[in-house]
């Protein structure tokens, strides 16, 4: 616990927890529901980010595009990734069980970050953007601005994603084929098709969220490895499955994390996660409201 | 007529640094060795319980720096502090095992990979003891004599018939668990959990038993990995990676089977290693490439398909 800490520094860090969390969200709602639709545990989710950092890093470099702007190009392109996988690499295997897809996407995950630290070498990079050096100060509270701008694009995204799960027929056939995937399959619903889709669309959000990452983190071609690792925190404390909860378990854990370091401890702030993270897989395995599947 | 190959075997392997003196082949048949205790240590639960653990680099780490410590602080002479080094991993799977036996399947498999996260951050922030990221070095090994001569520790050989005893006593410590009771019980609970338990096995227990041995071999490949090396940092024996190398290992080799972790080791240990030698990083491409060929192609392992092609008579209870 240690001394008082003045008021500014909690807000503070609900801030930058807030702030963080909002991406630690759109990944967790792309994991999610792969698992929901397809019951596939995706180990290789946290490198799909890492190839989103990395496409953010190449547009900025080679083609001078602003880091944000370019999740135009990404979003789509990681799409056309996630379908390929899906329809290539795991559509044989998910018939095959959980536990042997796991084990693939682990293969898989080692595969991509391998290649990525073979062809990019494992040196750390950084964007720096020109009109971020000076972060934002409304109250008296340091909000760096690529954190900021990732949050805002990252609300509007998960909202337009939360839209399309519940207006959209497609949507709708989704959360069906997540809920009863032998109901809605007699229902109608081309439940194979979901699957891509669902694939596709997690694999693109987890990519999105690479790209609106890359300005406010480290690139380094393993950095998937402990992301992948935050995200089933993510996803297990909001309940398995659930998007509502994905979002909030996103927030949760970047609150957990920025106050941790400030009331806990700073070396062991990710500690705090997995420590919450197992003590809800045992006790309260649907998630904290209550609302996955287990 | 199998007793004879076996030891015709054995006698070759215990040969084969004088047959081939290459440092960079001794090194490799050094790697080759410890990874198949490690991928048989994984094996002994992954493979008879069929509870994937994402976390055995804990027990890997935990090995590592008991020898390390004990060696450093207290004097204890390596091959002992490699032999506490494997009975306290032992010791420290006994609550990880009783925690996380409660979930089954992929949540287990979380739950590991949790486990070892956090073990990884207290070895990293416990500076008093693990000397946190700096790690801990050994500068010179103590002087041994065998049959009246000095060990040259400079050479590799010393510590490729370290390995070689190691990787012997995991792969004889499969065979006999593989007909012992406890095995059918292993197998028992890998087939169908819930009639295991209604025919009145522990469940529970067997599972932690198992996880318990796994650690143990885990721990004395730790233990020897820090002695090989002589310098240990937490991110080198706790990482993500090593637990995921295990498990690619016993399950490309062959679950289940006594040689699947020997023969997973030679096929994908060489292919790294020299990959390793001239491209310095990336050298797990392989590992993942063919974890995925062999969970889509053969479930079964390397040697699981050769068992069958030879046509050995198969059962599960009677691996060979």
């Amino acid at each position: 616990m240690g001394q008082p800490v003045k008021m500014e520094t909690f807000v503070q860090s609900v801030v930058s927890g807030i702030l963080t969390g909002s991406l630690y969200a759109m990944i967790g709602v792309g994991l999610t529901i792969i698992f929901g639709v397809m019951r596939i545990i995706n180990m290789a989710h946290g490198d799909m980010v890492m190839l989103g950092m990395y496409g953010s890093f190449w547009a900025y470099t080679i083609l001078k595009i602003d880091p944000f702007l370019s999740i135009i190009i990404w979003f789509p392109a990681a799409f056309i990734l996630g379908f390929l996988i899906y329809r290539f690499l795991l559509k044989k295997i998910v018939p095959a069980g959980e536990l042997n897809t796991l084990l693939y996407t682990a293969g898989l995950s080692l595969f991509v970050a391998n290649l990525a630290l073979f062809i990019w070498t494992g040196d750390y990079r950084t964007i720096k953007l020109d009109y971020a050096v000076i972060p934002l100060r409304p109250f008296g509270i340091a909000v760096p601005i690529p954190l900021a701008i990732a949050f805002g694009m990252a609300i509007m995204i998960t909202v337009a994603l939360y839209w399309f799960l519940v207006r959209t027929p497609t949507g709708r056939a989704i959360r069906a084929t997540s809920q009863e995937p032998e109901a809605a399959a007699l229902m109608g619903v081309d439940v194979d098709r979901m699957a891509v889709i669902t694939f596709a669309l997690g694999t693109a959000l987890a990519c999105g969220a690479g790209v609106l990452l890359a300005p406010s983190l480290y690139l380094y071609p393993t950095v998937g490895e402990i992301l992948v690792a935050k995200c089933f925190v993510i996803v297990v404390l909001g309940g398995l499955g659930s998007v509502p909860g994905a979002i909030a378990g996103g927030v949760l854990l970047g609150l957990v994390e920025s106050l941790g370091a400030v009331y806990v401890s700073v070396p062991y702030k990710d500690a705090i996660g997995f420590v919450i993270f197992l003590l809800v897989l045992l006790f309260r395995p649907s998630g904290l409201f209550g609302v996955g599947k287990s | 007529m199998r007793k004879i190959t076996l030891a015709a075997l054995i006698i070759l392997l215990l040969a084969a640094p004088w047959i081939i003196a290459k440092p960079f082949f001794v090194h490799l048949m050094i790697m080759v060795l410890m990874w198949t205790v490690l991928g048989a240590s994984w094996n002994l639960l992954g493979g008879f319980t069929g509870q994937v653990s994402f976390g055995h680099a804990t027990f890997l780490g935990a090995g590592a720096y008991t020898m390390m410590i004990l060696y450093l602080k207290l004097g204890i002479d390596p091959w002992y502090g490699i032999i506490i080094g494997g009975l306290v991993a032992a010791l420290i799977a006994l609550p990880i095992g009783y925690i996380c036996f409660r979930l089954r399947g992929p949540y287990f498999a979380l739950s590991t990979l949790a486990v070892a996260e956090i073990i990884r951050l207290i070895a990293l922030n416990w500076e008093s003891l693990t000397a946190g990221p700096v790690g801990l070095l050994i500068t010179n090994l103590p002087k041994v004599s065998f049959l009246g001569k000095a060990i040259n520790w400079e050479s590799k050989t010393p510590f490729f018939y370290i390995a070689a005893i190691i990787a012997l006593g995991a792969l004889f410590a499969t065979a006999v668990i593989s007909r012992s009771r406890l095995g059918a019980y292993l197998l028992a609970v890998r087939e169908d959990i819930d009639s295991a338990e209604a025919i009145g096995i522990n469940t529970v227990q067997v599972q932690v038993a198992a996880l318990s041995l796994s650690a143990f071999f885990a721990g004395l490949a730790g233990g020897f990995y820090a002695m090989y090396l002589r310098y240990i940092e937490p991110d080198a024996v706790f990482s993500i990676a090593l637990s995921v190398e295990m498990v690619f290992i016993a399950v490309v080799g062959g679950l289940t089977t006594v040689a699947g972790p020997l023969i997973g080791a030679i096929f994908l240990v060489t292919l790294g290693e020299t990959f390793r030698e001239h491209f310095q990083v990336g050298h797990l491409i392989f590992y993942g490439f063919f974890m995925m060929v062999a969970i889509r192609y053969m479930p079964e392992g390397i040697w699981g398909k050769v068992r069958i092609w030879i046509k050995k008579p198969v059962t599960a209870g009677n691996p060979s």
